[in-house]
């Protein structure tokens, strides 16, 4: 591996407006859809998402093909879900797909839907992004002008719906079977699993729910190749990732690059650190992973690797660090993160998050006790493992991470008169 | 300012196609509450008790659970709110990248904070979550339109042109004049509820009983009819709505 970006999803933007369908089409585009529905089964598509390893891409990196295949078989009908409630933080390459490349968003969900024998399909957008909204409005029109969407696709008999559901401000609606509940015209609570989305997922039917930009990869994999996709990457991580990165480097922004590129390399694509700064600490995998430090700093960023260094890839967002991190400061903001967008369903969850932000606020403003160091070890461990979706778990790594590795600076926050107890 | 009330059944009259064609998107119409919201908001500037029982009524839903659902997310304001709503990002990449100071810039300068509406009711400020474009630090929402690369310069330059009216980005339609802020609190009297369908058909109150019985009816017909909801997410904390109620009722009483 080299620090290389290959654009692949990313290829044109920023060269040509790829939100024109005749820019789009130019290139190529929605020739892959309409090869699928002429002459290809669903079951092809299936197949080539198989042989390329492609990996959800929107947190859990669980293997695309393998969702689908959980589907049954019943008479109820099937649906789509392109989820782009993108708000994990430090993620922000859905937002950039949405808005520069609409109509490759848009080919990635027909296809999705087309391989699992959906005839309606929807798409989760972020109540946030207005624009993205309005931008991807306009290219679904020009698809439905062009044929590419509605009744008896090219002549031969398949229908295929699209519609777009605007959320309305809630982290919570990233989480699949939140977004399904939201989608309903509820609130946006999780479900309890099983039953799974492919099972009973929306109105009570069989749902995939696949990230944006999972989707999207299925337009260049079906054009080049499962094969292509599959000789990139890592052994059980295949194919390009967009990776988000910010912080305190020179220049952030979306990196498309190869899975297995390292850590440092990364830190050098994006600019190398501010003002000749040292990297102490990246979060990988967006607000919900742990930190890792300079031991893993040749760590391929890849899903395996990432787990192993005791983090994840999750989203693909990459936050640096450097030495002038005020720590304490940052665990207390992604804290009051998760206990502010937590549903309360859960009692730790909710309540955990709650009074480990207020003991967090006292670190920053100078006021920690001693004994909180360890109650807050204590506490976060505690609400992990005890909720009904993923979020409940997140609120520990990223605490505990910059916990263990920087305890001097939570330490140099304790009141003064009762450092000795 | 025309009254937002009287005005509201030729608003309703105006979107009710719109809300057919949105409603006639989904397998199940309940899903079109969102997008309802949305629109009406988009017209009135916030989410107005009338818009609710409207949607409620739309989706055969109760009140109580549309306003339920409603206060779930935080784009929905349940209170009026500035011409500019000014949300800028707290979120961790931008914070470590030049937020705080731009966050504690724009109190200075408004001279409110979190949550808050200036007294012309020209802005409210609010400081979000990420808002995923963590590349272009320090950033924001101007009424959902981004602005990136923030500096004091920008922030000073966008406040003069939305005080001349001059900024690009359209205000928001704004209907009722906004208070301090728009949060709702949890005592706060139910805004969409109105007497159960069950408690209004009680003949003869006073036969019921005195008030023990005609709460205890309220709130027994509210469950059976699912009429009452949780309201907020954690930041509200959870509370049922029925007290707001039952106050009322105690209010009535002691009229008599
Ligand atoms: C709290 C929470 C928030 C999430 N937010 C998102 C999100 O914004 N976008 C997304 O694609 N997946 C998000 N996910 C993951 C989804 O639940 C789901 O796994 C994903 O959309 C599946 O798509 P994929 O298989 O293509 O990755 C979130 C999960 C949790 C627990
Ligand atoms: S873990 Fe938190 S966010 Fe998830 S369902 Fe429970 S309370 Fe809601
Ligand atoms: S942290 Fe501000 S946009 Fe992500």
């Amino acid at each position: 591996m080299a620090a290389v970006v290959t654009p692949v999803l990313t290829a044109g933007i920023g060269e040509a407006d790829l939100r024109d369908i005749a820019v789009y089409r130019g290139r190529g585009g929605y020739k892959q859809w309409e090869r699928a529905v002429r002459d290809l089964k669903p079951a092809d598509i299936q197949a080539a998402c198989d042989a390329s390893g492609l990996r959800g891409r929107g947190g859990a990196g669980f293997p695309t093909g393998k969702k689908w295949s959980f589907l049954p078989n019943n008479d109820k009908p099937r649906y789509l879900v392109c989820n782009c409630d993108e708000a994990e933080p430090g993620t922000f390459k859905d937002h950039m797909l949405l808005e520069e490349t609409p109509h490759l968003v848009l080919e990635g969900i027909l296809l999705g839907a087309y391989a699992i024998g959906s005839h309606h399909a929807f798409i989760y957008i972020r109540g946030e992004f207005k624009a993205g909204y309005a931008i991807f409005m306009a290219a679904l029109a020009e698809a439905r002008k062009a044929g590419f969407v509605g009744k008896d696709l090219f002549g031969t008999g398949y229908d295929l719906e699209v519609t777009v559901h605007r959320g309305a401000g809630a982290y919570i609606c990233g989480e699949e079977t939140g977004l399904l509940n939201s989608l309903e015209g509820k609130r946006g609570e999780p479900r309890l699993k099983p039953p799974f989305p492919a099972v009973e997922g929306l109105y009570g039917a069989p749902t995939v729910v696949n990230n944006v930009e999972t989707l999207a990869y299925l337009v260049p994999i079906l054009e080049k190749g499962a094969a292509w996709f599959a000789s990139v990457g890592t052994e059980k991580s295949k194919g390009y990732k967009i990776v988000s990165i910010s912080g305190h480097v020179n220049k952030p922004g979306n990196y498309e690059v190869a899975l297995g590129t390292t850590v440092n390399e990364l830190i050098q694509i994006a600019g190398g650190m501010r003002e000749g700064r040292k990297l102490v600490a990246v979060q990988p995998g967006g607000g919900s992973s742990a930190c890792i430090f300079e031991e893993h700093f040749d760590c391929p960023y890849d899903y395996e690797h990432i787990a192993k260094a005791g983090s994840m890839l999750g989203s693909g967002a990459f936050l640096a660090f450097d030495e002038t991190t005020d720590f304490v400061a940052a665990a207390h903001n992604m804290v009051r993160f998760f206990a502010h967008e937590s549903c309360g369903q859960c009692t730790p969850c909710r309540e955990g998050g709650h009074w480990l932000e207020i003991v967090l606020r006292r670190f920053v403003e100078g006021r920690g006790l001693m004994s909180d160091l360890d109650m807050m070890r204590r506490v976060s461990s505690t609400i992990t493992g005890l909720n009904l979706c993923a979020l409940g778990d997140s609120i520990e790594p990223f605490l505990k991470s910059v916990l263990n590795r920087f305890p001097a600076q939570f330490e140099a926050r304790v009141l003064k008169e009762t450092t000795h107890v | 300012m025309s009254d937002r009330r009287a005005d509201f059944p030729a608003l309703l009259a105006e979107l009710k196609p719109e809300c057919d064609a949105l409603i006639a998107q989904y397998e199940q119409p309940r899903s079109a509450l969102l997008p309802i919201i949305h629109l009406f908001q988009s017209r009135e500037g916030y989410t107005s008790p009338e818009a609710m029982r409207a949607a409620a009524a739309m989706l055969d839903l109760t009140p109580a659970v549309v306003e339920s659902t409603v206060s779930f997310y935080t784009l929905f304001f349940r209170r009026p709110v500035g011409k500019y709503v000014l949300q800028v990002c707290r979120g961790l990449s931008c914070s470590i990248s030049g937020a705080n100071d731009i966050m504690a810039y724009f109190r200075e300068k408004l001279g409110i904070g979190h949550l808050q509406t200036t007294q012309d009711g020209l802005f409210s400020y609010e400081e979000v979550e990420c808002l995923a474009a963590c590349d272009k630090p320090a950033c924001m929402q101007v009424n959902l339109e981004f602005v990136y690369s923030l500096t004091p310069a920008i922030v000073d330059e966008m406040i003069a042109a939305m005080r001349a009216g001059t900024y690009a980005t359209a205000p928001m339609a704004q209907t009722d004049a906004p208070g301090k802020t728009w949060q709702v609190d949890q005592n706060d009297e139910v805004s969409t509820g109105g007497k159960s369908k069950g408690a209004r058909d009680v003949s003869d109150p006073d036969n019921a009983g005195g008030l023990g019985d005609k709460a205890g009816v309220i709130m027994l017909d509210r469950i059976v009819d699912r009429d009452f909801a949780f309201r907020g997410r954690t930041s509200e904390r959870v509370v049922l709505e029925e007290p707001a109620q039952i106050k009322e009722l105690v209010n009535e009483d002691a009229h008599h």
